[in-house]
């Protein structure tokens, strides 16, 4: 297994399924040329030509619209939306078309649609480039919603979203194009609505997503040499189908939660899993579902009120501390 | 928002009781002010915010026991009321501040009753604040909730109190209390005295001596001709403190007589002499002091047995036991063996009526190395005492009695003065008792040394 970049991945796994599939075909603002914003597209225009690699106007309405039409008709559009900040502009063909055709036209046409785009803050690209909508799409019924925190799972994903019949939202992040992670050379794909246990423990569980799983994962295993906490971390991976079966199994191990999202607390993803949680999990709990999330304002450009509005390792140390339970518990392996 | 929590007190201190609150929900608190008054293991003492602000709810209820560290109140700023969000950023913010005030305010009756998840509150609201985990761990294991005090937010009952109960339940096996409750129930109708019998005579006929309720911290169930009262913070540690001397400190007593004849006569001329403001000598300041004396020549005796060495404390700081309607206190008198009589006698005097008024600061508790018990004023011929650890010592001083003693073969009618030294054997050796008694009894019988 090589380890390679998250950035990385996506090159590779969009370059295999341009050979895989003549479907398959890649779409968006600079994507071309310019080999994209984030040079997730890099050299595939070269390799490809510009009729499967395709550069289109700052018009997101437009080309996502064409996207849909193309999908409709048999091919397989991969869509790059230059960041998660832009795809407002695009809204009403994901919510109103992408997501409804399939079921208002009788099951007459899939739409095998793919749009990829990056959220997350912490670059200082201020508040209308800093966003995290996930909670938006994850609300839709239609569509597939999914954020790995990993290469490896980027890879599979990827795919997966690709040869899968649904519109689907892949959410990146800025932050993880450059973490690097082993990935497995052969060809495979990730199903939906299967979480990821990233790390086993007895204490509570720590449940996040996209790059704050990361995080989530790191300041679990610190925790354990350092306090001997034992913080189960579970990577959702995927946020519509949500994996309700392993959230849960989680919690009546641990009987605490915390769940760890870089949106806007209110409304976001930790209300949907809290309220899962509590729904399936209720005999279980031990205590109140802890959500750390973003302070709910506009994202700062000044880098100090920048990190004090995001969140990080800091504030799930806290929520952790605040959260344990008296008693460790040993693991006990079988 | 900030919380009040409970201080620590004093070293020993555990949990603390709240006695009285001085600010009801809504008032001010200024930062350093006394919000409320706390028993602790030791004495009364006073609450201070570490914060301004307004209080917004009470946590523990006067005559609720909290452990350290655990909010007691919360103080808010009282204002997201009524203050409209006036910035752009503050009216992104006042959505979830409003609703957490309104949150607190609706629910702040019913949640600051319930909040002890002490059994007796528990009783008068019906509401017994536990985790769905803990309610169902302990249905699962049969055990009452009322039982248990919640060491969660808000004295909400979790997973760890459970299984503390659980593992308490395990070390102490068969609690007399209630299996003869199962006696009871299981016995038919038609059998029922001798089934009410049982109740009391279950102790005695239990294999393994059922612990004191107190010592293993959780209360038992009631047998149905007792009335429970529950054990003020005083009476725990009274309790437990006591019940570890008794068991880890092996206990040996050496008694003797003192002649106290002249000694009172001297006592009776100092006090005769007395201005109006001068304070009285009392029988027992002079056995305070001669201990004192005494002590400096025992090292021993004024020492502490610690983990293999022997400590040989180098101030003689005697504690008095005093009766309290609360229970028992024992201030100290430090380096009584560098104070006079009047000295003695006045300080002596000054710690009785802090201990009556419940004054007693945890420095006035702390740093004792004897201890002397005095019952004499209640017509008692002889008692022991039970040693107050880390002491090595402590002196049971009975009542001074006109006795007949033969003095040159003739009865001659002498006050007698019972006392029985309890000692510690691991630092104090049965003839080291004898010789501290006999230099005890010289001061007190010689008279001058005592003004030394």
């Amino acid at each position: 297994m090589a380890e390679i970049s998250f950035r990385q991945a996506l090159n590779d796994t969009l370059r295999e399924e341009l050979h895989r599939d003549g479907n398959v075909f890649l779409m968006g603002e600079e994507i071309g040329v310019f080999e994209g914003s984030y040079k997730i597209t890099a050299g595939l225009l070269k390799e490809f030509g510009p009729k499967r690699v395709v550069d289109v106007p700052i018009a997101e309405n437009g080309f996502v619209g064409m996207a849909v039409g193309a999908a409709m008709l048999g091919l397989r559009p991969v869509v790059e939306i230059m960041t998660f900040n832009f795809i407002a502009l695009a809204m009403d063909e994901i919510l109103n078309h992408a997501a409804k055709i399939y079921y208002m036209f009788g099951g007459q046409t899939p739409v095998p649609l793919v749009i990829r785009t990056p959220g997350g803050g912490g670059q200082q690209l201020s508040a209308t480039h800093s966003q995290n909508l996930e909670a938006w799409f994850a609300h839709i019924p239609g569509l597939q919603v999914v954020a790995p925190s990993t290469p490896e799972d980027a890879k599979g994903m990827l795919k997966m979203a690709i040869r899968n019949n649904n519109p689907v939202i892949f959410i990146e992040h800025l932050g993880l194009y450059n973490t690097k992670g082993e990935v497995p050379a052969e060809d495979y794909t990730i199903p939906f609505g299967k979480a990821k246990v990233t790390k086993e423990g007895t204490d509570l569980t720590v449940i996040s997503y996209s790059r704050m799983a990361t995080v989530a994962l790191d300041v679990a295993r610190r925790m354990e040499q350092e306090h001997q906490w034992h913080v189960e971390v579970v990577d959702i991976r995927s946020l519509r189908p949500l994996d309700r079966e392993t959230i849960v199994n989680s919690v009546k191990k641990t009987g605490r939660a915390i769940v760890f999202e870089e949106d806007w607390r209110s409304y976001g993803i930790g209300a949907e899993i809290a309220a899962t949680v509590q729904e399936e999990a209720f005999d279980y709990l031990d205590a109140p579902i802890k959500r750390v999330a973003n302070v709910e304002v506009p994202l700062p450009y000044a880098k100090p009120l920048e990190l004090a509005a995001l969140t990080g390792a800091k504030q799930l140390v806290d929520a952790i501390n605040e959260l344990a339970p008296r008693r460790r518990r040993i693991i006990t392996h079988v | 928002m900030s919380e009040v929590n409970m201080p620590r007190l004093s070293d020993t201190m555990q949990e603390g009781t709240i006695t009285r609150w001085l600010k009801k929900p809504g008032d001010e608190v200024k930062k350093g002010e006394v919000v409320a008054e706390v028993e602790t293991d030791k004495a009364n003492m006073e609450i201070e915010s570490f914060s301004a602000g307004v209080l917004e709810q009470i946590l523990v209820q006067e005559g609720e026991t909290a452990p350290i560290g655990q909010p007691i109140a919360i103080l808010g700023t009282g204002a997201q009321k009524s203050q409209p969000a006036a910035s752009a950023a503050q009216s992104q913010r006042a959505p979830a501040a409003q609703t957490a005030s309104a949150n607190n305010s609706g629910g702040a009756h019913m949640t600051a009753s319930a909040m002890s998840g002490n059994g007796q509150v528990s009783r008068e609201t019906g509401v017994i604040k536990a985790s769905p985990l803990a309610r169902r761990m302990a249905e699962e294991h049969g055990i009452v909730l009322s039982q248990l005090k919640g060491s969660g937010p808000g004295g909400r009952i979790v997973r760890d109190d459970i299984e503390d109960y659980i593992e308490q339940q395990k070390a102490t096996p068969t609690p007399a209390t209630s299996s003869a409750i199962a006696q009871t129930v299981s016995v038919p109708a038609s059998s029922a005295p001798s089934a009410r019998a049982a109740a009391p005579v279950a102790p005695a006929t239990s294999t393994t001596p059922a612990a004191p309720a107190a010592t293993n911290g959780t209360p038992e169930v009631a047998a149905a001709d007792a009335d429970v009262v529950t054990l003020s913070s005083m009476q725990k540690t009274i309790a437990r403190r006591l019940t570890e001397s008794k068991q880890n400190v092996p206990h040996f007593y050496v008694g003797s007589e003192i002649d106290m004849t002249d000694v009172l006569a001297m006592r009776q001329k100092l006090n005769a002499n007395l201005d109006e403001d001068g304070v009285k000598i009392s029988v027992n300041d002079l056995v305070i002091k001669a201990c004192a004396l005494a002590l400096e020549k025992f090292p021993q005796v004024n020492g502490s047995y610690k983990e293999g060495q022997f400590l040989l404390h180098k101030h003689v700081n005697i504690g008095v036991a005093v009766d309290i309607p609360a229970g028992l206190i024992v201030p100290v008198l430090r380096d009584a063996n560098s104070k006079g009589l009047r000295t003695i006698a006045r300080e002596a005097k000054a710690l009785i009526a802090k201990a009556q008024a419940g004054k007693l600061t945890p420095a006035d508790l702390e740093g004792g190395t004897f201890s002397i018990s005095n019952l004499g004023m209640m017509d008692v011929t002889e008692f022991s005492a039970v040693i107050n650890p880390p002491h090595a010592a402590i002196l049971a001083v009975a009542s001074t009695r006109k006795t007949f003693v033969p003095i040159d073969n003739q009865p001659v009618v002498r006050d007698i003065m019972h006392v029985t030294l309890s000692a510690d054997h691991r630092i104090i050796y049965g003839a080291m008792a004898a010789r501290f008694l006999q230099e005890v009894k010289r001061i007190l019988q010689n008279v001058y040394p005592i003004l030394g």
